[in-house]
């Protein structure tokens, strides 16, 4: 037994037009801080239907520590509203799943959203989420990343209850995305594809998902490099991007990703650039035990790309499109990377990623797997 | 307790784990009494077991893991994941979530662990 979730998905040129059709009356607008001078909080206003008050939470900072998130919680609920939009990349989107629970149920701690405990949302208000950028596939997602003060740690929350009622996928939201993000964030849905096909939890929706999501991304992510202006790849990228959200929410994440939260809790290194640091070397850690599936998979990457393995063809799409390809080039010292290793193998041993990964690992395995991708050792 | 405490999988992944479990399992068509295992699990190792029919007989835990017998069976027969298992309602967990969670390679290597008992059912 197992499930199925998503959001209901609205996609395509104009797909924000959707707002205009639902029952808003008061709409809280959480948005990324880098976004709040651009013209898309605006577009969201002017795309809600005619009379709604709105407000716009405009300062959540790139993986907002959970004080940030909690000062928000007070003009949220003086405002009180029936619907929550995220507009924004991962951090947006996973703070207003937070702040949504947190206002829902205010005797609630963060630490109780995990899927183990009834929440029992949805009583006063729901949720959209309309990201700005193709890759966390948190729109479609149960998880939601935390970081806390002090902690050096990321800690992933998780419930069917905050995965929000509607995705709104518009590419026009995603056409200015700067190549940076394009490449760290297209990085990362790549991963959420090769992982979900691998999980120990994988099942036929979220294998079919992986496929298409993959099919996409690796289709149109170089002609996006190359011209970021087009809106048809733009489309294909973040809808690819999406369906690897549904995949890995429906099966889980692996070792990839327990090494990149890992990393990118203790150096600030984007989540992007941490997971396709491990990729190609955790696939091919991994082969042994699923060699059909990463040979299916393999099948999928576009002639440009495809190696002998699939490990050597996520190398080459990773360099091909710029990406960091050892700890060094993500801007990682090597001391610091050397005083903290003993830290990181704890903390990704502590992730949810071990539990789902197609081989287990040990703390050695870790280790290994964090200096070959520090050294840039071929995978 | 002796295959646990030799499963050196489990010592690496509960290595920073605190605290006791009861596994309850619970009577259902198949068995009819409940069991309790108890299990004093610390720092990678099981530093003592206790049986019993009888839940008053043992220690207070900090985790319950509770669910039917026939689920159990399909635990050990890892025909159910032990989290999965959590999450569409076939076993309950009692204890602190923000914690276990961390945790959840213990929990499964806990699980192969009874996998290489010799049981018969």
């Amino acid at each position: 037994m197992w499930y199925f979730r998503s959001p209901q998905i609205v996609f395509g040129e104009d797909s924000i037009s959707f707002l205009s059709s639902l029952d808003v009356k008061r709409a809280a607008i959480i948005t990324d801080r880098n976004l709040l001078h651009t013209d898309i909080p605006g577009l969201v206003q002017k795309a809600l239907p005619p009379g709604t008050e709105s407000m716009v939470l405009g300062d959540v900072s790139e993986e907002p520590p959970l004080s940030e998130m909690t000062a928000h919680l007070s003009r949220i609920n003086e405002f009180a509203p029936d619907w929550f939009l995220a507009v924004g990349g991962g951090s947006a989107i996973d703070a207003t799943k937070i702040l949504f629970a947190l206002y829902e149920r205010p005797d609630l701690t963060v630490y109780d959203i995990t899927p183990l405990v009834k929440l029992g949302l949805r009583k006063k208000s729901r949720l959209i989420a309309i990201p700005t950028t193709s890759g966390t596939g948190s729109e479609c997602t149960w998880a939601a990343m935390l970081t806390v003060e002090g902690e050096k740690r990321k800690h992933e929350l998780a419930s069917p209850e905050i995965i929000p009622d509607y995705a709104i996928l518009d590419p026009a939201f995603v056409v200015s995305l700067p190549l940076e993000q394009t490449r760290n964030t297209a990085s990362d849905a790549i991963a959420h594809a090769v992982e979900a096909y691998g999980s120990t939890w994988r099942n036929p929706y979220s294998d079919a998902m992986a496929e298409k999501a993959l099919e996409l991304i690796l289709g149109g992510i170089a002609g996006v490099m190359s011209g970021p202006r087009n809106l048809e790849l733009r489309n294909q990228v973040h809808i690819g991007a999406s369906m690897a959200g549904l995949a890995f929410s429906n099966s889980q994440i692996g070792l990839v990703h327990a090494l990149g939260h890992a990393l990118g809790g203790r150096f600030k290194t984007p989540h992007g650039k941490a997971v396709a640091l491990f990729l190609p070397h955790v696939v091919a850690y991994n082969y042994d035990a699923c060699p059909e599936r990463y040979d299916r998979l393999n099948k999928i990457v576009p002639d440009q790309f495809r190696g002998g393995k699939l490990s050597n063809s996520l190398e080459n799409v990773l360099g091909a499109i710029g990406q960091a390809r050892s700890g060094r080039e993500a801007g990682i010292d090597a001391r610091e990377f050397e005083a903290n290793l003993d830290n990181l193998v704890l903390l990704a041993s502590e992730s949810n990623g071990m539990m789902t990964n197609p081989k287990d690992a040990g703390s050695s395995d870790l280790r290994s797997l964090f200096m070959k991708a520090y050294a840039e050792e071929a995978p | 307790m002796e295959k646990l405490n030799s499963n050196a999988a489990y010592e690496d992944a509960g290595k920073n784990w605190e605290g006791a479990m009861t596994f309850v399992v619970q009577k259902d068509a198949a068995f009819d009494k409940d069991a309790y295992i108890y299990l004093d699990l610390y720092h990678g190792k099981c530093r003592d077991a206790k049986f019993s029919f009888a839940e008053s007989e043992l220690p207070v835990p900090e985790y319950k893991y509770s669910g039917p017998y026939t689920n159990w069976r399909k635990l050990i027969n890892k025909e159910i994941d032990p989290i999965q298992g959590l999450l569409t309602g076939k076993f309950k967990l009692q204890g602190s979530m923000m914690k276990v969670m961390r945790f959840t390679k213990a929990a499964k290597e806990m699980v192969n662990t009874t996998a290489m008992v010799q049981t018969e059912f």
